[in-house]
């Protein structure tokens, strides 16, 4: 066989190898999905892309301050153990980790800040060890993460720390519950005001145990808007939040 | 051989740079719409490197005694630029400038004015002089070398006067608040044509960064569609003669209004109403799509607010 035969086949192989969408590769080619990869997943983690999990964002972020985020892995088949969510190119990558009971479904909403145009992440973890991947790609403008809060200019929110409103939407299948707390959710990346912002969410039954519990961390918009999605509609829950001062704020939805 | 093909290849670049850098020129020509009065139309289009910013109209009036000019664009070349326009169609001086609103698109032109008077609204002269660096930072941003060398220039003179007469003719002042708090239209009562700028967009969907509400918004569009007018100049779109700009927004607006509202009252997410159907005629507006999603950014957390 000539030597540029052989060649040729060489490199039809590993063409069309190219060509196979590898599930492991970044469909968005960030340079950060490595590294943020090792800290979130963990370095020898099991992990697909996967185009069941919907990681919903505008095309761009009108308000780098307040960037709407919609995640909703309710296509996945398997139970879900905990929903990470990053930006891959914000100062604070890691935006909230959920750990949805089976009552509630996998979906959340909820509002981020951005210091610049980024990947957006949710990474879920299904109980046969496996992460499934879902990413968006937002555009901004940024300075999200480093402008001081609008309640840093404006002392409502030091009556009014952690007053929540709240209510339920009955559907046909399901519920929703949506609230809002007062909270200035500082960064600590503006000079002068340390970081300040709510840790904890939990939603609770009667008996007090968890049916949802949120870790959150600065990158949640100010006076945060969240919903959650339940599959039973008559049951009765209230709110728990607590924030990194120890705060605790508690709410009968 | 290689010597002679890269001397080409570098001949090519060259040229194509050269394209590129006198590619930057607004080439404003100026339309009479009525007697004395000339129209600079701006595209109906989003800002871009392409355009330079002119996305927005703005206009000039010669009287016996000197030009009144009505907003100076987005960047200081395009008020060189719309001076030589004003230079093409008169001897006569540039006597008074005025900024309709807070806008970048519509003072960013004032350093070619540089000896004029130019008037705004008190409140407009606050925002203007609050907000006006960062809005010219974002214009670099956006559309690049056209803005080189632009900087804010303050306007000069507070206009809380009803009337002004300027030789044979005469203009009226109506202060709205709709679309950014602050909004001046100018009506010349001599040839009865309403500058009505961004109070009023027409075939290019309508922007609400700082409404102070759609409510307030619709309702003095209903008060300055009684001024008595012959035509209409938007702040964006092409001019009309009648109401029909006013309507097309008034439509857009009770829509919106009803939107936010019932998907409000459902729970649903900010990120879930931007995925809302237009209805035909309007998502037949230039930039419909965008600008609504943009407006669910700045409207809908009021509108959840009221929902809890």
């Amino acid at each position: 066989m000539k030597i540029t035969t052989i060649l040729t086949l060489c490199l039809s192989l590993m063409l069309s190898a190219g060509l196979q969408a590898n599930p492991q590769t970044d469909p968005l080619n960030s340079v950060m999905w490595d590294y943020n990869r090792q800290i979130f997943l963990g370095n020898k983690a099991e992990y697909v892309f996967d185009d069941r999990i919907k990681v919903g964002v505008p095309a761009f972020a009108e308000d780098p301050t307040q960037v709407p985020l919609d995640i909703d892995a309710t296509a996945l088949t398997g139970r879900i153990e905990r929903i990470v969510s990053w930006a891959d190119l914000n100062p604070i990558q890691h935006i909230f980790t959920y750990y949805p009971h089976s009552d509630v479904l996998p979906k959340i909403s909820l509002r981020i800040k951005v210091q610049q145009a980024t990947a957006v992440r949710a990474a879920v973890l299904t109980t046969d060890g496996v992460w499934h991947i879902g990413s968006s790609w937002l555009e901004a403008t940024g300075g999200g993460c480093t402008t001081p809060s609008v309640g840093n200019a404006d002392p409502y929110w030091e009556s009014h720390l952690g007053e929540t409103k709240s209510r339920v939407f009955k559907g046909a299948q399901s519920s929703r519950y949506k609230f809002r707390v007062i909270h200035p959710m500082d960064t600590g990346l503006v000079g002068s005001i340390p970081e300040f912002f709510i840790q904890q969410v939990e939603l609770r039954d009667d008996s007090g145990s968890a049916l949802a519990r949120m870790e959150l961390s600065p990158p949640v918009s100010e006076n945060p808007v969240i919903t959650f999605d339940l599959r039973t509609t008559d049951a009765q829950h209230h709110l728990w939040l607590r924030d990194n001062n120890g705060n605790e704020f508690e709410k009968a939805l | 051989m290689i010597n002679k093909t890269m001397r080409a290849l570098l001949n090519v670049v060259l040229l194509i740079w050269a394209g590129q850098v006198s590619a930057l020129e607004y080439q404003l020509q100026p339309k009479q719409i009525a007697p004395d009065t000339y129209l600079l139309q701006g595209k109906m289009q989003d800002f871009s490197r392409d355009n330079g910013g002119n996305i927005m109209n703005t206009a000039f009036v010669v009287t016996s005694e000197g030009v009144v000019v009505f907003d100076t664009g987005p960047s200081r070349h395009y008020g060189e630029a719309m001076r030589q326009a004003i230079a093409q169609v008169t001897d006569q001086p540039v006597l008074h400038v005025f900024n309709s609103h807070q806008h970048p698109d519509h003072f960013l032109g004032n350093q070619a004015f540089a000896d004029v008077e130019i008037w705004v609204l008190p409140k407009t002269g606050e925002q203007i002089a609050q907000h006006g660096s960062a809005y010219a930072e974002n214009m670099y941003r956006m559309v690049g070398d056209w803005m080189r060398a632009t900087e804010v220039r303050l306007p000069t003179k507070p206009l809380d006067q009803p009337l002004m007469q300027v030789g044979d003719h005469r203009f009226r002042f109506y202060p709205f608040t709709g679309h950014t708090g602050a909004d001046l239209v100018m009506v010349d009562e001599t040839t009865g044509v309403m500058f009505a700028a961004d109070m009023v967009f027409f075939q290019r969907m309508l922007t609400t960064p700082h409404t102070p509400g759609i409510g307030t918004w619709a309702k003095e569009l209903r008060e300055l569609a009684a001024i008595p007018f012959k035509l209409m100049v938007p702040g964006h779109g092409p001019v009309v003669n009648d109401t029909r700009a006013v309507e097309q927004m008034l439509s857009y607006l009770e829509w919106l209004d009803r939107t936010l509202t019932d998907s409000a009252a459902q729970g649903k997410s900010m990120h879930e109403v931007m995925q809302s159907k237009l209805p035909a005629a309007l998502a037949a507006i230039n930039l419909s799509r965008a600008e609504f999603v943009r407006s669910v950014v700045h409207l809908y957390p009021d509108y959840e607010e009221a929902a809890f």
